[in-house]
């Protein structure tokens, strides 16, 4: 399987309920938290469990997760690491 | 005023209020490791029955024994139920609930409270305070949830499980463990009070207004509890019995709270060493192993706690401490923002 | 001042609001219309989508009314509500992610698994630090004999009942 981030972009948009936003919106670079989606803890989670179910890579470290869910060029350069 | 005059607790460790406080002072906890047959769950630790328990049928077993002997007939329309959960039984909370009351063909209908982990301090609170109306005479108050899948793959996905023993105010605390029990008070609203007799002083019911699963860190609904509770002051307290849960977030803003209100000396504690988290029984459960401390002049200790390392210091210890004192205060807090405290008084 | 919501109609204060939409399309519908800046409402389950619009909706006629200020933190508003099926339409969606074979337990979904969070979220949402809780009773009379017991002075107060996505009532009150 090969991620895309048009892919990933569009699995976080649904899986997070990110109502009116397309992949477009969401910059590669830009930080997910915080300032940037202003996506909270539960949202967090919820990307854990995507990657779970997408890509059979399980997250347990909370601190870990914060480091790979920094913007979608994290979250693909840790799927492909991974690979 | 409104007095407690019965009790019951059934437990992974013993049937009987009596029965389970004496486990409990001696440091025992039916907490295990468990893996779950279908093999869907990671292991987790809990403290469950080792026979599959019927919710309803488990509060109607509490319920009846705390009724024994103390002449009320819980059929009459001065009687009011009040069930403690989060789940009942086939996540039909009223239906399930409603199986209790019709049991002892009581005609009132049942208030479920279901204010998450709160619910068995805001179950106490109600019931009071419905006694108050004058409407009513006596209030039973069931508490009860059972362990399924259900709940514990949610906590799972929370990442909110320790995979360890729990280790409540621990520096090195790593999550919380699930637990199930069942628990019964029985109040009445009464003119006099005898010595020995547990009357209720205060309760209160706050939301965080922060975040639906991350408590406030700066506590700003457990302080306005304790507030609600402070009657004038804390200086008879024996000790606050709190939430304890183990996980980080919260034990950090228990130990907030409670210095803000000016209680960092006060000696604390939490039980969740010894039951895990009961949830819906866990108020009613608490209150009541917190009365017979009361009664036996002792805080008990903290089982699982080595060393003290939330945010703000608590006085907590894990071995039983000798105390004075006339009463307590049982604090909770849970999903959806909720905090809840109440305060018990014995007359000596 | 009251709301009366249905899988098709809103009445507010003794008139009804104009929709075209029905369940939870509808409350989609006034969210736009009517709120439009929080999008954590597109992550609330049936139960606090409703909830949280027959809040808002009264609070806005509230300051339209009376010319008070919204989002003002208050210590004496709270927040009661009661049903009397719970959270079942949200607990049924979680179930679904964690069947066999295909177990993925949703976070998300989880936290909506307890009837208490839309008066948390009622609560988040406008900085009421007074009391909040939920009750399954068996009618909104119960669920006001409740309230008119509680210390509760003022705020959002009354009935969220959610069977379906699509069949849902809510008779709230601001008090």
């Amino acid at each position: 399987m090969n991620v895309t981030k048009e892919q990933l972009k569009q699995q976080i948009i649904e899986a997070l309920n990110l109502e009116g936003m397309t992949p477009d919106d969401i910059q590669d670079d830009a930080p997910l938290f915080g300032e940037g989606l202003g996506l909270d803890s539960i949202d967090a989670l919820e990307l854990m469990m995507v990657f779970d179910k997408h890509y059979g890579i399980k997250l347990t470290d909370r601190n870990e997760s914060k480091r790979v869910f920094a913007s979608v060029n994290t979250m693909v350069e840790y799927i492909e690491s991974k690979r | 005023m409104i007095i407690k005059v019965s009790d019951n607790i059934i437990s992974p460790l013993g049937v009987g209020s009596e029965e389970n406080f004496i486990r409990v002072s001696k440091g025992e906890s039916m907490l295990r490791r468990h893996e779950d047959a279908e093999g869907l769950l990671q292991p987790y630790y809990a403290s469950l029955f080792t026979e599959r328990r019927v919710f309803s049928e488990l509060c109607i077993e509490a319920a009846e024994e705390a009724l024994w002997g103390c002449g009320v007939d819980a059929s009459s329309d001065k009687v009011l139920f009040v069930v403690s959960t989060t789940k009942g039984e086939d996540l039909e909370l009223y239906h399930s609930s409603e199986k209790i009351v019709k049991h002892f063909g009581n005609k009132n209908g049942v208030i479920v409270v279901s204010n998450a982990c709160t619910s068995g301090v805001c179950a106490q609170i109600t019931a009071a305070r419905m006694l108050n109306t004058g409407k009513y005479d006596t209030a039973i108050v069931v508490g009860c949830d059972i362990q399924t899948p259900f709940i514990v793959s949610g906590f799972q996905s929370f990442k909110a499980l320790s995979d360890e023993l729990c280790r409540p105010f621990d520096g090195a605390r790593r999550g919380l463990n699930l637990g199930e029990a069942a628990a019964a008070m029985i109040l009445r609203r009464t003119d006099d009070i005898e010595e020995g007799q547990w009357e209720y002083v205060a309760g209160g019911i706050h939301n965080d207004a922060n975040h639906i699963s991350g408590p406030s860190r700066t506590g700003e609904g457990a302080l306005r509890c304790l507030n609600d509770v402070r009657n004038g002051g804390f200086g008879d307290l024996a000790f606050v019995n709190l939430h304890g849960t183990a996980s980080l977030y919260n034990d950090d803003m228990e130990s907030v709270a409670i210095n803000r209100a000016g209680l960092g000396e006060m000696p604390v504690n939490s039980l969740k060493g010894y039951y895990g988290h009961t949830m819906g029984a866990a108020g009613v459960l608490e209150t009541i192993i917190s009365m017979k401390a009361v009664e036996h002049n002792i805080v008990l200790g903290t089982r699982g706690l080595v060393t003290v390392g939330t945010v703000e210091n608590v006085n907590a210890s894990n071995e039983n401490r000798s105390c004075g004192g006339n009463g307590f205060v049982k604090l909770l807090s849970g999903f959806g923002g909720s905090n809840a405290a109440v305060r018990w008084r014995i007359k000596r | 001042m009251r709301i009366v919501i249905d899988g098709k109609k809103v009445v507010l204060d003794g008139c009804q609001v104009e929709t075209k939409e029905c369940g939870e399309k509808m409350l989609t519908e006034l969210y736009r219309r009517y709120v439009g800046d929080y999008p954590k409402f597109f992550k609330m389950d049936t139960l606090s989508k409703l909830g949280f619009i027959a809040s808002e909706l009264l609070l806005q006629r509230e300051a339209s009314l009376r010319g008070v200020e919204r989002f003002v933190p208050s210590e004496e508003r709270g927040v009661i509500m009661g049903n009397r099926s719970a959270s079942i339409v949200n607990d049924r969606e979680y179930e679904k992610t964690i069947q066999k074979g295909d177990y993925y337990p949703s976070p998300a979904l989880f936290v909506y698994t307890l009837p208490n969070i839309v008066t948390g979220e009622i609560a988040i949402r406008n900085k009421f630090y007074g009391e909040s809780g939920f009750y399954v009773v068996e009618d909104k009379e119960t669920l006001m004999e409740i309230v008119r017991s509680s210390s509760m002075k003022a705020g959002i107060v009354g009935w969220v009942e959610c069977r379906g996505r699509n069949d849902f009532e809510a008779d709230v009150e601001l008090i």
